[in-house]
């Protein structure tokens, strides 16, 4: 069954490929090997085949009519809709590519992108490898939703998910960017409950992604900056600070710091940072060592954040 | 049966081209690349053998040839050429070509931008994925990616973060990862004799060097550490220390109504424990062993007191 439907397949596609001008519908019924049956059942087949490659994203023309066919349509696959083409890709750049590709170890992007590369590598283009490779890349597994929100994206349809947020809440969100932060995945869109741009963790998503029907029914704002939207990762806002750091002691921040006075028991030294709670925490591994004096605030958070552990 | 018949059609495209640009490859070999068994290989060519175009008569069909488990095509009819990538595809090299780009600084980034433009040209798609990396590029490597080709060793000055110290040592690369915002790498280290692992951004030095006799006994070590079993319970507000730490996370309890998460981990460092939840503020207390939460109680007052006028 799954054989003759297969073989049926590729023939039909074979057929509308090689063929320069538009094939008449009975022509293919009565050439293409496998249409099989009566006229009726070879006509419901065809139309099954024909959504089925389109389902593979394999384009079929529909030709207009010659006038000596009378009414019947005739079909063909053009040949430049069907082929892969990337001019003047290199043999370094496909093996660069091959590379890249492999990183993704057995998550869910892996079957696409080896299935994208073997295509690439069935163009005729000697790979040259000179180079070698040796970084590795620890992330978080994407989940299946990824896919319906690139989906979603894709179309611009809108989106309705469940988030586990303090209450579980329904979100309904105007897909922009998938963001792949930091090993993490994140969405970023507009809440429409919210009316404003927010970040959701995707793996904190704990429902099905229900993408409504319509399509094209938002527009991703023009050059829009995803960076623009994570918190802090803006070099122009660091902020100085002045720690006391014991003689010998904190050997990582005084590398990082200005050293701006000796003294006998501490050296102060000059740190700039950018998150404050990620150089709090930076500043508890080295205890009672360090001693921040300015700013105050930070000198404020820090106590305030350890008197969370006191009992 | 899990496969559709379209599923099979669709590698029966991609699989006539492919072979035709690798012309007697083993089955074995065509499995892997498909990710499929050499089997259903098998079954494939014995399909794509018998079709063609109308006709059917020996010169209109897929003209192919396998025998002792190689395969060559002498006639492919129309399917000479790749077919176009679709969305998921044309995606997922975009990302990782992003990506890698994010991991390079040397002048293999400006052949990766080079590339993308290219594909972003010809493929004509809009990649619905941002690649944002903060772990800055070391400038060392190069240096490392080189010694891990050649097996040969390294000289590191090194700030160790959980020691508060700086040390010289003799390093065996052997493997470079990025793990959420830093660059490690894994390496034998001659001073432990052992491996360990090392945060790019504190090595301060990096050298070749020139050993004669520079013997290493690779062994995957088990960092035996003191702590035995622990038990943490963290508020829904932390609970980015589970999405964190993956790593050591051994077990996450049921959660029951609105109480916090208990979770079990895996023996770790307890200075890297202790400093680590006196950062969350409370948020995440040490249930076991008991004396670890004591110690994270007491070295907060102490630093608390650090800040008392005296």
């Amino acid at each position: 069954m799954s054989d003759a439907k297969t073989e049926r397949l590729i023939n039909l596609t074979l057929a509308l490929l090689a063929t320069k001008r538009y094939l008449k519908k009975s022509e293919i019924l009565s050439n293409v090997f496998g249409y099989e049956g009566s006229q009726e059942a070879k006509e419901r087949m065809f139309e099954r085949d024909k959504d089925d490659l389109r389902s593979l994203g394999i384009e079929i023309e529909v030709g207009d009519l010659d006038i000596f066919f009378e009414d019947e349509p005739g079909y063909r696959i053009p040949q430049k809709s069907y082929e892969l083409s990337v001019p003047q890709l290199t043999g370094r750049e496909l093996a660069l590519l091959s590379i890249a590709s492999k990183h993704w170890n057995d998550s869910i992007l892996a079957p696409s992108a080896q299935s994208g590369i073997r295509k690439l590598q069935s163009l005729g283009i000697p790979a040259e490898v000179d180079f070698d490779f040796r970084m590795k890349y620890r992330f978080e597994n994407p989940t299946a939703l990824l896919d319906d929100i690139t989906r979603a994206i894709n179309q611009k349809s809108k989106i309705t998910f469940s988030y586990d947020s303090k209450k579980m809440q329904v979100r309904h969100v105007e897909a922009y960017r998938v963001l792949f932060w930091n090993g993490f995945w994140y969405l970023i869109g507009m809440d429409l409950d919210r009316q404003d741009i927010r970040i959701f963790k995707i793996s904190r998503i704990v429902s099905t992604i229900t993408l409504a029907k319509k399509k094209n029914d938002y527009q991703v704002p023009e050059n829009f900056d995803s960076k623009s939207f994570l918190p802090k990762s803006n070099p122009n806002i660091l902020t100085r600070a002045r720690i006391d750091i014991r003689k010998d002691t904190a050997l990582i921040l005084r590398n990082r710091g200005t050293l701006i006075q000796q003294g006998v028991e501490y050296d102060t030294f000059e740190i700039s940072y950018e998150n404050q709670l990620a150089f709090l925490r930076e500043l508890i591994w080295y205890e009672t060592n360090v001693k921040v004096i300015e700013p105050l605030d930070l000198r404020d958070a820090l106590v305030e954040l350890l008197s969370g552990s006191i009992r | 049966m899990s496969e559709t018949a379209l599923d099979r059609t669709a590698r029966a495209l991609d699989l006539v081209p492919y072979l035709l640009e690798h012309q007697g490859i083993s089955t074995r070999e065509l499995a892997d690349v498909f990710g499929v068994s050499e089997k259903q290989i098998n079954e494939d060519l014995v399909l794509i053998h018998m079709c063609g175009l109308p006709g059917y008569t020996p010169l209109e069909l897929i003209d192919m040839y396998y025998e002792d488990g190689y395969v060559t095509v002498s006639d492919p009819q129309s399917l000479n050429k790749p077919r176009k990538m679709n969305r998921s595809e044309m995606t997922s090299l975009l990302v990782s070509l992003d990506l890698m780009a994010t991991l390079r600084s040397d002048e293999i980034a400006s052949e990766i931008a080079i590339l993308q433009e290219k594909l972003r040209t010809s493929l004509q798609v809009e990649n619905p994925i941002v690649v944002i990396q903060d772990a800055s590029a070391s400038p060392f490597l190069k240096n490392l990616e080189d010694a891990i080709s050649k097996s040969a060793p390294v000289r590191i000055i090194y700030l160790s973060g959980s020691k508060d110290e700086r040390t010289e040592r003799i390093i065996l690369p052997l493997e470079l990862y990025i793990d959420n915002k830093a660059t490690y790498l894994s390496a034998w280290c001659q001073k432990s004799n052992a491996d360990r692992t090392f945060r790019l951004d504190r090595i301060i030095s990096c050298e070749t060097v020139d050993l004669q006799n520079f013997t290493s006994t690779i062994k995957s070590s088990q960092n035996s550490f003191e702590t035995g079993q622990i038990i943490i319970e963290i508020d829904s507000a932390a609970r980015n220390f589970i999405e964190d730490n993956r790593a050591i996370i051994s077990k996450i309890r049921e959660r029951v109504g609105d109480q916090p998460l208990i979770v079990e981990l895996s023996a770790i460092d307890s200075r890297w424990l202790i400093h680590t939840v006196l950062g969350y503020g409370g948020l995440i207390k040490v249930l076991e062993p008991a004396q670890i939460g004591e110690e994270i109680a007491d070295k907060a007052a102490a630093i608390c007191a650090s800040y008392q006028p005296k």
